[in-house]
């Protein structure tokens, strides 16, 4: 299927993307890498007036590790993730989270932040990044602002991003120390959607206990959930066997699943409790 | 000896359909019914023919009398309704996806533009969805009774008295989903028509040229001799190109009414909704058996899915399935019948293995209930009722001859390759873990072959030699294997021979390449056509070299016909079932395949991988879903999914040759008999794996919902 038509832009810098976005009248969407946004243009089930190419805007093309936070740009690929030495040693969730992103064509082109804005609740990145409590920075020609990833994430494919609004920067905390993190996901087979998965990251005290544990959901409702109720049963315990079966069957009460309810809900508790499992492992290591 | 085709493919050098420009190329994009069946009314087309670049929009109406619809093919001893597919709707749809209206542009973005303004009234009428019960359905088509396009029945032996003596009798209800095929390249026609000699010619993603010459013409009511068609390079069909889509005929009908050339590029969109799918079984059998495991006698009521119309091979599959029921056993009375049910679907095809996967499933599955049924081991009760090798030729209840071959051994062989006594005890040990691991074994025919081929060749003086043959590959790498047979044949090296194929203006006539036919018949051909050569240089005393460099060339063409011939195997699988999740895990799978006469070893390992793979695809993921509306909501490949190389179990592969009498070349088809196979012995080993926790039958894809429920409903 080819697209309805749309005109096209492609600005040079950020300013000239932001007043393109904030043109009255008009339905209009930035292209990054396009891997969402290009099949739903050749299904028609977009249809946008307008395309803002952003991949000539060089000032977003960056991902870089800043003191002890790691920045994000709206053009950093999800393959520079993967790479990254950077993000291996500060931030490997992020890494292993990429890994399993569709396939390596998809990666090279695909952005995080693109990602992030198309907020699929089965895709890894969202998922990933509201386990290590990210903060999004948004501007607009109107000014910016700065959205948790509960903010940000409204529901299926719907961010609080304001037409006007790009997603410009993803800032990702250090990790304490004495910190383990796990992404387990469930596919059909090797590159598809995710039927289920977790990111998990526990941090310890100095005596072996969980000090903190954050746990987010893959395709386990509208939004990449944090799943509070696990993360709470395991603070101040030992992250032993029982304690993290526990907290998996605490992650998955109460959810709101579609087809297949039983076994989604079975899915998603096992790939909760072996994220937990590892990243309790990488914590004591 | 590998793919000396590779080159081009891999460089990006070769010519698809998509890659031919002709001067003027018009793109064409189809207006498709939403609606699973519905009365077709008023088709308003004024606003799309007025969008600038849209050279013309044409209904079923505008190609009244200039194109009728596909014809129907037929079936031995069956009945087949009138009921050919045709090129633009008339008058109703029978499955969403089907194609009302022809919108030709400048370019295929603008067609699906000025497509979407095409408005046409329907009337929507009840889907009929279940082969079973499509005789109480509405009717499809008003001059087919109960919805029956196809029906064929055989009885043959005492089938009453077998099942009366018999001292256990095995029933079971299947259920064998649709399948896409899903080839890399989708398909495609190009149709130019040269008025001053009025010849239309198509480029056509197909299989071969012959069929699309015959249906085309049929079509079209063209003669031969003023069409031609040419196959360029193909990404692949595995059956679904084998039959010309009905939007090549629309194409090429266009192409003539409006004198404009024309192309048409499948999208993966459209091929899902509207390239024919392949299987789509639900059955009823019986096994009669004596107190020993013999077989006495079979029965067995197959009820077809075949969707909105009969494609010229619609009826090719549900009919292979009843003649091979009978298996690699030696059963003497059985008795099947055929009801090819009218369901409001896209059609259904060959595909990869074209009934006989579905046979080797029921026969196979059959075996293995009888087997526990009665105690005994499946090894066993499949021992005593194999055709013994002395029997050869064996005609089959069902009417088939059997060539040659040697079941039993392709079975030793498996076991032996699998190494069944590890993991018997293997599985004993997870057993007492209390994890679900089983094996299975699923042996299956193949009749293959059959009709003829022809070959001509031209020998240079300088010793090249140029094969033209009627066989045309998809992805087989005929051009290497019979660059093979040509040099062994002539004592020449491979490189001096390069082989053509697949105009049907500049090549021999032939049949077509599907069956697993390509190398005993268009293989033969050739062997035939360059004996005939060689016989003609000793009768002047000289060797074939040297007549031609005397001769300036020497020229032959020769045509080979035979009977059905029949590859036989043996697979062997072991698979665990997680608990935790309901996955299946094809731990192991020996692939022993009885092909008759290997050429190329390398090629025949990469087929039984690549059927393999697709077999495995169909036990584990594939599925075409149709909902209650008959809309697939399969209909991508974020719904529908297919293995990748990272699925992959531990494969392993021998080849048993047990030589056909029919062909010089002994050989039988290599092409499908992982996909016909592997089905059937995975669903033997998930059987076993679930035996333990009381679950008696599972229908495929084994996927994991459904794995995971059986687990909970027996309170595992």
């Amino acid at each position: 299927m080819k697209p309805a038509p749309f005109a096209y832009d492609a600005p040079g810098t950020l300013a000239e993307a932001l007043a393109l976005l904030a043109a009255e009248g008009e339905d209009v969407k930035p292209l990054a890498g396009g891997q969402s946004l290009v099949p739903l243009l050749n299904f028609r089930l977009a249809r946008p007036d307008r395309l803002v190419d952003l991949n000539r805007v060089e000032e977003l093309a960056y991902l870089r590790r800043d003191g002890d936070v790691l920045r994000i740009g709206a053009l950093a690929r999800t393959r520079a993730l993967e790479r990254s030495p950077d993000v291996a040693a500060g931030w490997p969730l992020l890494a292993d989270a990429a890994r399993l992103v569709g396939h390596p064509q998809i990666r090279a082109r695909g952005t995080v932040c693109g990602s992030v804005a198309h907020a699929d609740p089965a895709a890894e990145l969202p998922a990933a990044l509201a386990a290590l409590d990210a903060r999004f920075h948004v501007r607009s020609a109107r000014g910016a602002r700065t959205l948790s990833s509960r903010e940000l994430f409204v529901s299926y494919f719907t961010t609080a991003l304001e037409p006007d609004e790009l997603l410009v920067e993803i800032e990702v905390p250090s990790l304490p120390p004495r910190t383990g993190a796990a992404f387990v996901e469930h596919a059909r087979t090797h590159g598809d959607f995710a039927l289920g998965g977790a990111a998990a990251v526990v941090s310890l005290d100095g005596s072996g206990l969980c000090e903190q544990a954050r746990l987010a959901l893959v395709a386990a409702g509208a939004v990449p959930l944090r799943a509070a109720d696990a993360e709470r049963l395991l603070a101040g315990s030992r992250p032993d066997a029982r304690a993290v079966e526990a907290a998996a069957d605490a992650a998955v009460r109460g959810l709101h699943l579609g087809g297949e309810d039983a076994w989604r809900r079975a899915l998603l508790r096992e790939t909760a409790r072996q994220a937990l499992e590892r990243a309790a492992a990488r914590s004591a290591a | 000896m590998p793919r000396r085709e590779d080159a081009r493919f891999l460089r990006g050098e070769a010519t698809y359909l998509d890659d031919i420009e002709l001067p003027g190329l018009l793109e064409v994009a189809f207006v498709r019914s939403p609606f699973a069946h519905a009365r077709v009314g008023a088709i308003d087309t004024a606003a799309a023919s007025a969008v600038p670049g849209v050279a013309a929009v044409l209904t079923g109406a505008d190609l009244e009398g200039r194109a009728r619809p596909l014809p129907t093919g037929s079936v031995e001893d069956g009945v087949v309704a009138d009921a050919g597919h045709p090129v633009l709707a008339r008058g109703k749809v029978r499955y969403a996806g089907e194609p009302v209206a022809i919108v030709v542009a400048r370019s295929r973005a603008l067609a699906e533009d000025a497509a979407e303004l095409v408005e046409v009234e329907y009337d929507p009428l009840e889907p009929v969805l279940d082969p079973r019960t499509a005789g109480g359905a509405p009717l499809l088509h008003d001059h087919v009774p109960g919805n029956v396009l196809v029906s064929w029945a055989r009885t043959s032996g005492d089938v009453e008295g077998a099942f009366s003596r018999a001292d256990r009798v095995v029933a079971q209800s299947f259920h064998i989903p649709r399948l896409v095929a899903a080839p890399i390249e989708a398909r495609g026609a190009i149709a130019r028509h040269e008025v001053r000699e009025d010849v239309l010619t198509v480029w056509c993603s197909a299989q071969d040229p012959h069929r699309p010459l015959a249906q085309l013409g049929a079509a079209l009511d063209r003669d031969p001799d003023r069409l031609r068609v040419v196959v360029p390079d193909v990404g692949g069909a595995f059956g679904s190109k084998g039959a010309v889509g009905v939007e090549v005929a629309a194409v090429a009908a266009a192409a003539v009414e409006l004198g404009l050339p024309l192309r048409w590029t499948e999208d993966r969109a459209e091929n899902f909704l509207s390239a024919y799918q392949g299987r789509g079984l639900d059955a009823d059998v019986e096994l009669a058996l004596a107190v020993d495991g013999r077989i006495l006698g079979l029965r067995a009521v197959l009820y077809a899915d075949l969707g909105g119309y009969l494609y010229p091979t619609t009826a090719v599959a549900p009919h292979t399935t009843a003649m091979l029921l009978t298996g690699a056993y030696a059963i003497p009375a059985a008795a099947v019948q055929v009801i090819g049910a009218a369901t409001t679907k896209v059609p259904t095809g060959p595909y990869r293995g074209a009934g006989r996967p579905e046979a080797a499933f029921l026969v196979e599955r059959m075996v293995d209930l009888a087997a526990r049924d009665l105690g005994l081991e499946p090894v066993e009760l499949r021992r005593r009722n194999f055709v013994p090798p002395e029997a050869f030729p064996y005609e089959t209840p069902m009417g088939w001859t059997y060539d040659s071959g040697d079941f039993e051994r392709c079975l030793d062989t498996a076991l032996e390759l699998v190494g069944l006594d590890r993991w018997r005890a293997e599985r004993e040990r997870a057993r007492a873990e209390g994890r679900l691991v089983g094996i299975g074994i699923g042996m299956y025919i193949e009749r293959a072959g059959g009709l003829w081929e022809s070959a001509e060749a031209r020998l240079e003086p300088d010793g090249r030699l140029l094969v033209r043959t009627g066989s045309s590959p998809h992805g087989q790498g005929h051009e290497t294997t019979f660059a093979q047979i040509a040099a062994e044949e002539l004592g020449i090296d491979p490189a001096a021979v390069e082989v053509r194929w697949g105009d049907s203006l500049a090549g021999p006539a032939g049949v077509g390449t599907f069956a697993s036919r390509s190398v005993a018949m268009g293989g033969s051909a050739l062997v035939v056509a360059l004996r005939e050569l060689k016989e003609r240089a000793a009768g002047a005393g000289v060797g074939v070299l040297e007549l031609a460099a005397s001769e300036g060339g020497l020229e032959v063409s020769a045509r080979f016909g035979s009977g059905l011939v029949f590859a036989s195997g043996a697979y062997v699988a072991v698979v665990e079932v997680r608990r935790a999740t309901g996955r299946l895990e094809v731990l192991h799978l020996a692939a022993v395949d009885d092909s008759g006469r290997i050429v190329n070893p390398l090629l025949a390992e990469g087929q039984v991988l690549g059927a393999t793979v697709q077999g495995l695809g169909q036990c584990l993921v594939e599925e075409a879903v149709h909902d209650e509306e008959g809309q697939l909501t399969t209909a991508n490949f974020a719904d529908y999914s297919l293995l990748t190389a990272a699925e992959l179990p531990p494969i392993e592969s021998r080849f048993v040759e047990t030589l056909s009498p029919l062909n010089p070349l002994g050989a039988k088809g290599i092409g499908e008999g992982g996909a016909i196979a592997t089905p059937a012995a995975v669903a033997n080993a998930v059987a076993d794996a679930l035996a333990p926790i009381g679950v008696r039958h599972v229908d495929p894809p084994f996927t994991e919902p459904k794995l995971w429920r059986l687990l909970r409903e027996a309170g595992a």
